[in-house]
C-alpha cells in the first residue's frame, strides 16, 4: 500500500477548479518532489491529503485511508505547513507541548525534537522573536513529534537562508536515508533536483508528469554529448549516417541520437572518443518545457 | 477527549491572554468598587443589600469570559494555528467540544478570581470607611457560585460563537452590540427575559431574582440551550470548513 495516494482528486472553489482529477501515488522510502507553477494546485492537494480541505471529488489517502480516519495521525504523518501558523506569544517549546498533549505523545518529545532541529537554546523564547528560518525548523520539530515514517512538506524552503536550506536538505536526506518517505512541494527547482528520487508535476490543476527524476530529465532531452580529438571528422561521419550533430566546443559535439548509435558510428570510422554520455536536461529545463514556460519563480 | 481538553487548557495557560483578562477584570472592579464605596453614605453602605451590590461587579467576569471563549476559538483562525490543531486531532467536532469544556473551566476560574478580588478589595474599602462588613451574608455569598457558573457558560458560549463567526474582532463587536442594542429591543416584544444577557444575569443572581429575570433554574436551562445551539452551529462550521 502506498503511503500517499490520490485518486481522481478534484477540488473546486466556486467556479475555479484548483485540482482537476489528479491521480498518483507516492512510493515508500523515497523522496518525491511535488512541482508546479504558483497556483497550479499543490497546496490544495497537500491540504486535501492532510484532511484540511474537503475534496469536491475523488479521494486522498494516507496509508490507505482518508487522513481523518487515521487512528494516530501524528505518529503516521508529520506535516510542515506555512511558517506563520503559530501563536506569537507562545514559546516554541510550549507550542510543541500543546501538540504533543493533543496527540497523546510524551512531553519529553518536545525537547527531543527541539534538539533535533537545533532549537534547544531558544525553545523558551516566544515564537514572535524567531526568525523565519527558526520558525521553519519549529515546523519540522512539530512534524517529528510522533516519530512518523512519512513527512509531507509544503514549500519548506520558502524564506530560508542558504544555511537553512542546507540544513533542511541534509535533514531530509538523513530522514529518507533512515527509510522514511518524504513528499515535498516546492517551486525551488534546484532544491528538488538535488533531493528527489521522483517528481510529480502539476500544471493548471492537472497532472502532467510523474516519473523518476533521472528518467524524466533523460526522456525530455534525448541527445548525446560526445568529446573527441577528431570532433570535425566525427561530425562528418555522423552526418553521413544521417545523424545531425552540432559543435558544442572545439572537441565536443551534441548529437541528435542515442549514445549507442553515436558510439557505433565512431567505432566504425576508427575515431577515438574521450567522452560519450546521454544529454540530460536540468529539472528546470524539463519543468519549463512541460509547463510551457509558466514558471515565474524558478531559482 | 481528555487529552484534547488538557491540550486546550495548556493553550490557555501558555499565552498571556488569561493574565491580561484577569487584570482587566481587576481594573474594572477597582474602578467600580472604589466609586461605589466613596460615593455612598456610611449608613447606606452598612446595609447588607448594598454591600452585595458593591461586590456584584465581579459578574463582569462573565462578559470577559465570553471574550476569552471567542478569542480562543476565532483566534485559532486569526493566528493560523487551526491547521496544526486539526493535523493532530482531525475529528474536528471533538476539538470543538474540548475547547468548549476547557474554556468553561477557565471561565469558572476567572469568575472565582473576580469574586475573590471583589470581596477582598470591597472589604478593605468598607473597613477603611469604618463600615461594618457583611460580605459573608448569605445573599452576598450566593453570588459566588452564580458568577462562576455564569462565567463558565459565557466562556462556552463564546467558543461556539467564535467558531461560527471565525473572526475574533467581528465576534466581539457583534456580542457587545447585541448586549447593548439588540437585547433591549427584545423588550418591545416582552421577551427580554429570554435573551442571552438576561438569562446569564438570572444565573448570576442565583436566588435574588427580580421580576425582570427568569428564576435560577429556568435561566440556567435557557443559557445551556444557547450554549448547545452555539456549540452545535460552531462545530458544524468547523467540520465543514476548508482550512486553506
Amino acid at each position: 500500500m502506498a503511503p500517499l495516494e490520490v485518486r481522481g482528486l478534484t477540488k473546486r472553489f466556486g467556479s475555479t477548479t484548483a485540482v482537476d482529477n489528479l491521480t498518483f501515488a507516492v512510493e515508500a522510502g523515497r523522496i518525491t518532489g511535488f512541482l508546479g507553477p504558483n497556483g497550479a494546485g499543490k497546496t490544495t492537494t497537500l491540504r486535501m491529503l492532510l484532511g484540511l480541505v474537503h475534496p469536491t471529488g475523488g479521494e486522498a489517502l494516507v496509508d490507505g485511508v482518508p487522513y481523518r480516519k487515521l487512528g494516530d495521525p501524528a505518529r503516521t504523518v508529520g506535516a510542515v505547513l506555512e511558517a506563520s501558523s503559530y501563536h506569537p506569544n507562545r514559546s516554541g517549546r510550549n507550542h510543541l507541548r500543546v501538540l504533543a498533549t493533543a496527540a497523546g505523545i510524551p512531553l519529553a518529545r518536545a525537547d527531543e525534537t527541539l534538539e533535533q532541529v537545533e532549537l534547544s537554546a531558544v525553545g523558551g523564547r516566544r515564537v514572535e522573536t524567531y526568525s523565519l528560518g527558526m520558525r521553519q525548523r519549529l515546523s519540522v520539530a512539530a512534524a517529528l513529534l510522533g516519530e512518523p515514517r512519512l513527512l509531507v512538506l509544503d514549500e519548506p524552503a520558502n524564506g530560508l537562508d542558504p544555511e537553512g536550506i542546507r540544513w533542511l536538505r541534509n535533514f531530509l536526506r538523513s530522514f529518507a536515508g533512515g527509510g522514511g518517505t518524504v513528499f515535498i512541494s516546492s517551486h525551488v527547482l534546484a532544491e528538488v533536483a538535488q533531493l528527489a528520487d521522483e517528481v510529480v508535476i502539476i500544471h493548471k490543476a492537472k497532472l502532467i508528469a510523474h516519473e523518476p527524476l533521472a528518467a524524466l530529465t533523460a526522456r525530455t532531452a534525448g541527445g548525446t554529448i560526445v568529446r573527441s580529438p577528431e570532433a570535425e571528422r566525427l561530425r562528418e561521419q555522423l552526418a553521413a549516417a544521417g545523424v545531425e550533430a552540432n559543435a558544442a566546443d572545439t572537441d565536443e559535439l551534441r548529437a541528435a541520437a542515442a549514445p549507442e548509435r553515436v558510439g557505433e558510428v565512431a567505432a566504425s570510422a576508427g575515431i577515438v572518443l574521450h567522452e560519450l554520455r546521454a544529454e540530460s536536461a536540468s529539472l528546470e529545463e524539463v519543468f519549463l518545457e512541460l509547463t510551457g514556460g509558466e514558471h515565474d519563480e524558478a531559482r | 477527549m481528555t487529552r484534547l481538553v488538557r491540550a486546550e487548557l495548556l493553550k490557555l495557560r501558555t499565552t498571556r491572554l488569561l493574565l491580561w483578562l484577569g487584570l482587566l477584570i481587576m481594573a474594572l472592579e477597582v474602578f467600580v468598587i472604589a466609586l461605589h464605596v466613596s460615593q455612598d453614605s456610611v449608613s447606606s453602605l452598612a446595609e447588607t443589600r448594598n454591600q452585595r451590590d458593591v461586590v456584584s461587579i465581579a459578574a463582569v467576569s462573565a462578559l470577559i469570559s465570553l471574550i476569552l471563549g471567542i478569542v480562543s476559538s476565532a483566534g485559532e483562525f486569526a493566528h493560523g494555528t487551526i491547521g496544526q490543531t486539526f493535523l493532530v486531532a482531525p475529528v474536528r467536532v471533538r476539538v470543538a467540544a474540548a475547547k468548549l469544556l476547557a474554556v468553561a473551566v477557565a471561565g469558572a476560574v476567572l469568575g472565582l478570581v473576580a469574586c475573590a478580588f471583589a470581596w477582598g478589595f470591597g472589604a478593605l474599602l468598607l473597613w477603611a470607611r469604618s463600615v461594618p462588613v457583611h460580605l459573608a451574608a448569605g445573599s452576598s455569598l450566593r453570588l459566588i457560585p452564580g458568577i462562576a457558573v455564569a462565567a463558565a457558560i459565557t466562556g462556552a458560549l463564546g467558543v461556539g460563537f467564535g467558531a461560527l463567526v471565525r473572526r475574533q474582532t467581528g465576534a466581539i463587536v457583534i456580542s457587545l452590540v447585541w448586549l447593548l442594542v439588540g437585547e433591549p429591543l427584545l423588550g418591545v416584544a416582552g421577551v427580554e427575559r429570554y435573551g442571552p444577557g438576561h438569562v446569564i444575569a438570572s444565573v448570576v443572581e442565583a436566588g435574588n431574582q427580580s421580576s425582570d429575570l427568569l428564576g435560577f433554574g429556568a435561566g440556567l436551562a435557557v443559557a445551556l440551550v444557547y450554549v448547545a445551539a452555539a456549540g452545535v452551529l460552531g462545530g458544524d462550521v468547523l467540520r465543514r470548513s476548508d482550512i486553506t
